[in-house]
C-alpha cells in the first residue's frame, strides 16, 4: 500500500526525464544505475552511510543523556525552571545550522563539528520533553506517593520517572528528526569531513553531477523516515501499547 | 503567581548579563581566544557601527521567510484539507509526503542551484518546500480527526458543500492547522537561514554569517547569532503566541506544543 504511489510516480518521472521536458532532471534509471555502481563496484556508498550512522549515534547518544539530565533538573525545581526556561526558548530560537559556523571556529572542520551540530540539534527538544513530561505528571499519583511514604529518590523513579515518558519518548522520535537534519547540514559544510551523505551531495556539487545529487537526498530521506520508523515502533510498544497516550 | 513568573524572569536576565560580563572579562584576560570567541563589546560596537548594513541583511531574510511561508501556507492548508477530505487522495499523497518530508531543505540546495541558479529564486522555492510538508500533513490529520457524526448530522440537516467545509471542516481541523503552521514557520525560518549559506548572494543573516565565517570575522559571526535568537524568540512570542490565544485557547484546547 506504501509503495503504489511509488509505482506511479517513477515510471511518469522516467518519461519527463527521457523526454527532457525539464532541464537537468536525472531520470530514475540513471539514479539506480549510479546506486549500483557507488554501491556495489566503487563500494564507497557504504562508506558515507558508515561515516554518517557513527556521527549520529554519538552527538545523539550523548544528546540524550545531557537532555535527560537537565530536564530533570529543571523539571522538578520550580525556580531553576522560571530562570531557565527563557534562556531555553531563547537558545532554541537559534537554527542548529547557525552554530556551525562557530563550530567550524572553535572546534575545527573535523567529525568533532558535525558530532556537536547532531548534539546541539537533538538536544534541546529532548530537554523541553523531559521538562514538559516531568510537569503533566498527574498531581494525584505524586500525592498518592508521598502518603504511602515514598522518599524523594523513590519518588522519582518510581512515579516521576515512569509518568514523564509519555512526553520523553515522543520527545526522542522529535529530537532524531532534529539530529538527522543537523548531520547533513553540518557534514556539508564541514570541509574536513570526507565521508558522510551530506559530503555526498555536497562533493557532487563541485563536479555537477546531478545523479549523485539525487540519490543522496533519496537516502537522505529514506534513512531519515527509516530513522521515525523505528523511534515511532518504540513509541508503539511502550506508551502507546501501556496506554498512556492514544495512537496518532 | 504573576509575581513568581517575573521573579525568574529576572533572574534569567540577570544570568544572561553575567554570562556576558564573564564572556568579556575571559576575553580581556585572554583566558579565552580573542580570536575564536570574539567578546560582547566588540558585538555591540560591530552592531552599533554597522546597524544599516545589518538591518538590511536582516529585511532580506525576512522578506524570503515571509513570502515563502505565505505561498507554502495557502497551498498547504488547501491541499492539507482536501486531501484529508478524500481517502484515496490522502492513501496515493501521504507515503510520497512523508519521504520528502524527511529530506532537510539544505540537501536540496545543490540541485536547485543548478536549476534556478543562485540567489531569492532557490532559497524561496526551498522555503515553500519545506514549510509546506508540517502544514500539509497536519491540515490532512486534522481533517481526518473530525467525527464523522458531526459531519453526518450537518449531512442530514441539508448544509450544503460550502457550509460543511465552513462550519465543520474548517474550524474542527483549526487545531491541527496551527501546530502545522507553527511547525512550517519554524523550519522555513531555519532553512533560508541555512540555504543563505551556500545559495544567497549579497543579502540575507545566513549570508552575512557565512561570508564574516569564511573571512574568520568572528564578531560578525556571533552578532548574526544574536541576531538570530533574537528575532525568531520575537517572532515566536508576539505573533504566534497571540495567534494561539486567538485562536487555539480560546477555543479550549490547550497545547503545550515542543517544537
Amino acid at each position: 500500500m506504501f509503495i503504489l504511489p511509488f509505482i506511479v510516480v517513477i515510471p511518469i518521472w522516467e518519461i519527463i526525464s527521457q523526454l527532457e521536458l525539464i532541464a537537468h532532471l536525472p531520470p530514475p534509471s540513471l539514479i539506480f544505475s549510479k546506486f549500483i555502481f557507488l554501491a556495489f563496484e566503487e563500494g564507497v556508498l557504504a562508506q558515507h552511510l558508515i561515516g554518517s550512522v557513527y556521527r549520529l549515534l554519538i552527538g545523539y547518544i550523548l544528546a540524550v543523556s545531557f537532555g535527560i539530565f537537565l530536564g530533570t533538573i529543571v523539571g522538578l525545581n520550580k525556580l531553576i525552571s522560571d530562570t531557565i526556561t527563557p534562556l531555553l526558548s531563547l537558545l532554541i530560537s537559534i537554527p542548529t545550522i547557525a552554530w556551525v559556523p562557530v563550530l567550524l571556529i572553535t572546534l575545527g572542520l573535523g567529525d568533532e563539528t558535525v558530532i556537536a551540530a547532531v548534539f546541539l540539534g537533538g538536544f534541546f527538544a529532548i530537554t523541553y520533553s523531559v521538562i514538559h513530561g516531568i510537569r503533566t505528571v498527574n498531581k494525584n499519583l505524586i500525592n498518592a506517593g508521598k502518603i504511602v511514604g515514598a522518599g524523594k529518590y523513590k519518588l522519582f523513579e518510581s512515579v516521576l520517572l515512569p509518568g514523564s515518558l509519555v512526553s520523553l519518548i515522543p520527545g526522542l522520535r522529535l529530537a532524531i528528526g532534529y539530529s538527522w537534519r543537523a548531520l547533513v547540514g553540518a557534514e556539508m559544510l564541514a570541509a574536513m569531513v570526507r565521508w558522510g551523505v551530506g559530503k555526498m551531495i555536497f562533493t557532487s556539487r563541485m563536479s555537477n553531477v546531478i545523479e549523485t545529487m539525487f540519490l543522496g537526498l533519496l537516502i537522505i530521506g529514506i534513512a531519515g523516515l527509516l530513522l521515525d520508523r523505528l523511534l515511532l515502533f518504540i513509541e508503539n510498544k511502550t506508551v502507546v501499547k501501556w496506554g498512556m497516550v492514544t495512537e496518532g | 503567581m504573576e509575581f513568581k513568573i517575573k521573579l525568574g524572569n529576572i533572574l534569567a536576565i540577570i544570568i544572561i548579563f553575567i554570562f556576558f560580563l564573564f564572556w568579556e572579562i575571559f576575553a580581556n584576560y585572554e583566558i579565552i581566544q580573542i580570536a575564536l570567541f570574539s567578546k560582547p563589546s566588540l558585538i555591540f560596537l560591530k552592531i552599533y557601527d554597522n546597524g544599516f548594513e545589518i538591518i538590511g541583511h536582516l529585511l532580506t531574510t525576512l522578506y524570503r521567510l515571509v513570502l515563502s511561508f505565505f505561498i507554502a501556507m495557502i497551498i498547504g492548508i488547501f491541499f492539507g484539507m482536501l486531501m484529508g477530505y478524500d481517502q484515496h487522495i490522502y492513501r496515493f499523497f501521504n507515503p510520497l509526503i512523508t519521504t520528502l518530508m524527511a529530506i532537510p531543505g539544505i540537501a536540496m540546495a545543490p540541485i536547485f542551484i543548478i536549476w534556478l541558479g543562485f540567489g531569492d529564486p532557490t532559497i524561496i522555492t526551498i522555503g515553500i518546500i519545506v514549510a509546506f510538508f508540517p502544514i500539509v500533513y497536519n491540515a490532512a490529520i486534522g481533517v481526518r480527526s473530525i467525527d464523522k457524526n458531526h459531519v453526518n448530522a450537518a449531512k442530514i440537516m441539508g448544509a450544503k458543500k460550502k457550509h460543511l467545509f465552513l462550519k465543520i471542516y474548517l474550524p474542527h481541523s483549526f487545531t491541527y492547522i496551527i501546530i502545522g503552521v507553527k511547525l512550517g514557520l519554524a523550519r522555513c525560518w531555519r532553512t533560508i537561514i541555512a540555504v543563505e549559506f551556500i545559495a544567497a548572494t549579497g543579502y540575507g543573516l545566513g549570508y552575512m554569517i557565512w561570508d564574516a565565517y569564511e573571512y574568520l570575522n568572528v564578531t560578525i559571526v556571533y552578532t548574526g547569532i544574536l541576531i538570530l535568537a533574537i528575532v525568531f524568540f520575537t517572532i515566536e512570542k508576539t505573533i504566534i503566541r497571540e495567534v494561539e490565544k486567538k485562536t487555539i485557547d480560546k477555543w479550549g484546547v490547550l497545547h503545550e506544543q515542543v517544537s
